[in-house]
């Protein structure tokens, strides 16, 4: 009973989620400028200083993954926004309103968040493919691929959620975002392995739950090898869990 | 049966007493509000009772379900209607009200049925396909009604169910929410600064200022504590004042201007009463008037100011920004 009515929770808010995506799609594209140019200005550029060891791929098959990965992140961390939005709106209240639980809403959110990540990938990877990038697109690594952007979109956006009730307003939610985006991103594996980083950065990105989606992501995408797969999953799965409480056990404290 | 028990209910942000220590109770079937103005602590009451916010102190019951034990029951059975606009403008009208009818864990094969009534009961039915950015105001409203009808509440919370909305909209959105109340039985409970609103709709109004209830009662009730209606008369022929006195109170005579002013308890029956006194004792009386106190009255009384002049700016600005937003 209960069971059934938070999942039925969850998939309601990420249904009506993409049906608000239906009815205006451009913002997924003007969304996908900023990784677009991360692949073709950066990517190409970094490819042809070969100044990145990435063994036996090119640069740019390496760097796909990263910027696949980083704009589902972008998405997701600033989806603490859309729920102070909400909340000015109304439509929070009214949600809460609802017999739903809590945390359903939260992981409902984080699963919306999860979904508009995919839309945001399918346009990286249209480019990626356009430009030639080899890819390994069978239908196991795509299914793959979709369910680690899922969850990688619900890891981040759980942790915007998480920030909401200290920050509240959209001010602050801005420039939080902002200031964590970069770090997260810098400080991952996402544009260069973590082999060449000097050994203090490479505690942060061992800590970086970014590094682990965009591990997955390259496994399936460019290597091949799933041995660390696993962990990357129980990663994810770990850090979303802790967010998720967080977002959770202090949500109401949005609306105050 | 109450269907609303509210006992000490306090709410305290840092510094300010936002509701302090309500009480009231609310019967089925009634409709009631909690007037007052802008920052007089009725959104605060209701958010505890609808279990939004956690109360500092005191304690609720919804139906006679406690709201700090069974919250989740609690939101079963209310329907809320928030005073900002609560509609989604990115989805249409029947994905609107669908959403919460999923939420509300309708029966899959009840659900269309309710959803298409609750639509035609709001009139809606023939825009439920369009966007609701292209809704007007008044429309919005109906919509939010609807996706709470859907749920067939036992108690129907609207905060400011008429702010924002042009006049005509507004006698709408009244009409309907009289007759959910009748259709219905719904409990109903209203928030309002409108004067007009609250003595249109409400069976009982609880007057709130400053956290606090002031003053409580059914509107005319609360209308006859201010001493009742106040006539005027003019008659110059003698002075009327000695007859006026076994009449009622009179609050002010000038006979040689032919003027008089009393209050008196109803004044529509008071009226032909005091005319035929008059007229036993020779006088003719050239014209008379009636002025009904107002719930505005009342609230002077009470709070020593006049409504409109409550509101902090921290409402006013994310109401006038919600509006803006909408358009």
């Amino acid at each position: 009973m209960l069971g059934s009515r938070y999942l039925s929770t969850m998939l309601t808010l990420a249904e009506f989620e993409l049906r608000k995506l239906k009815h205006d799609f451009s913002q997924i594209g003007i969304r996908g400028v900023q990784p677009a140019l991360w692949l073709l200005v950066f990517g190409e550029t970094f490819a042809n200083l070969r100044s990145i060891p990435t063994g036996a791929f090119s640069y740019i098959q390496f760097l796909t993954p990263g910027v696949l990965t980083q704009s589902v992140m972008f998405v997701a961390i600033f989806y603490g926004i859309m729920l102070v939005w909400e909340r000015d709106l109304g439509l929070l209240n009214k949600l809460l309103s609802t017999p739903a639980p809590r945390s359903a809403i939260v992981l409902g959110k984080a699963l919306s968040a999860g979904v508009r990540g995919i839309f945001q990938a399918v346009v990286i990877f249209a480019l990626a493919l356009l430009i030639h990038v080899p890819l390994n697109v069978g239908a196991l690594e795509l299914l793959g691929v979709v369910a680690v952007i899922v969850l990688g979109g619900m890891c981040f956006s759980c942790l915007s959620m998480s920030l909401v009730p200290i920050f509240k307003t959209r001010e602050r939610m801005m420039g939080i975002g902002q200031a964590i985006t970069m770090p997260l991103f810098f400080t991952s594996n996402a544009i260069y392995p973590i082999s060449i980083m000097p050994p203090w950065l490479r505690v942060i990105a061992t800590l970086n739950p970014l590094s682990y989606v965009v591990d997955a992501m390259r496994a399936l995408l460019v290597t091949g090898d799933f041995q660390a797969i696993p962990l990357d999953i129980g990663v994810m799965l770990f850090a979303t869990a802790i967010f998720a409480s967080i977002a959770s056990a202090f949500f109401r404290r949005i609306l105050d | 049966m109450k269907a609303i028990e509210v006992r000490n209910l306090s709410k305290t942000y840092s510094d300010l007493k936002a509701v302090d220590g309500i009480s009231f109770d609310v019967v089925e079937g009634e409709t009631f509000g909690l007037l007052g103005p802008n920052g007089a602590g009725k959104t605060t009451a209701i958010r505890m009772m609808l279990t939004l916010i956690k109360p500092t102190s005191g304690s609720a019951k919804v139906f006679g379900i406690d709201i700090a034990r069974s919250p989740e029951s609690v939101r079963q059975i209310s329907g809320y209607v928030p005073q900002e606009v609560s509609v989604d403008g990115e989805l249409t009208g029947y994905e609107n009200v669908l959403m919460y009818a999923r939420l509300h864990y309708i029966p899959r094969k009840e659900r269309s049925r309710r959803i298409q009534e609750a639509l035609e009961y709001m009139e809606l039915a023939d825009r439920k396909n369009d966007l609701v950015s292209t809704y007007s105001g008044g429309m919005m409203r109906r919509l939010e009604i609807a996706q709470t009808l859907v749920n067939r509440p036992k108690v129907l919370f609207l905060d400011e169910p008429s702010i924002g909305l042009d006049p005509s909209a507004k006698t709408t959105v009244w009409e309907y929410v009289v007759n959910l109340r009748e259709e219905f039985g719904t409990t109903i409970i209203v928030t309002t600064h409108d004067m007009h609103e609250a003595d249109t709709l409400c069976d009982g109004i609880a007057i709130m200022n400053r956290g606090k209830i002031v003053a409580s009662g059914s509107p005319n009730e609360l209308k006859g504590n201010v001493g009742g209606d106040v006539v005027s008369l003019v008659a110059h022929s003698a002075d009327c004042t000695p007859i006026l006195q076994k009449q009622g109170r009179v609050l002010s005579a000038k006979p040689d201007l032919g003027l008089y002013e009393l209050v008196v308890a109803e004044g529509e029956k008071a009226i032909p009463v005091i005319l035929d006194c008059l007229r036993e004792n020779g006088i003719r009386v050239e014209s008379v008037s009636l002025k009904k106190p107002t719930l505005d009255d009342v609230f002077l009384k009470y709070a020593g100011v006049r409504i409109e002049e409550g509101g902090t700016w921290r409402e006013t600005r994310r109401l006038r920004r919600t509006f803006r937003r909408l358009g």
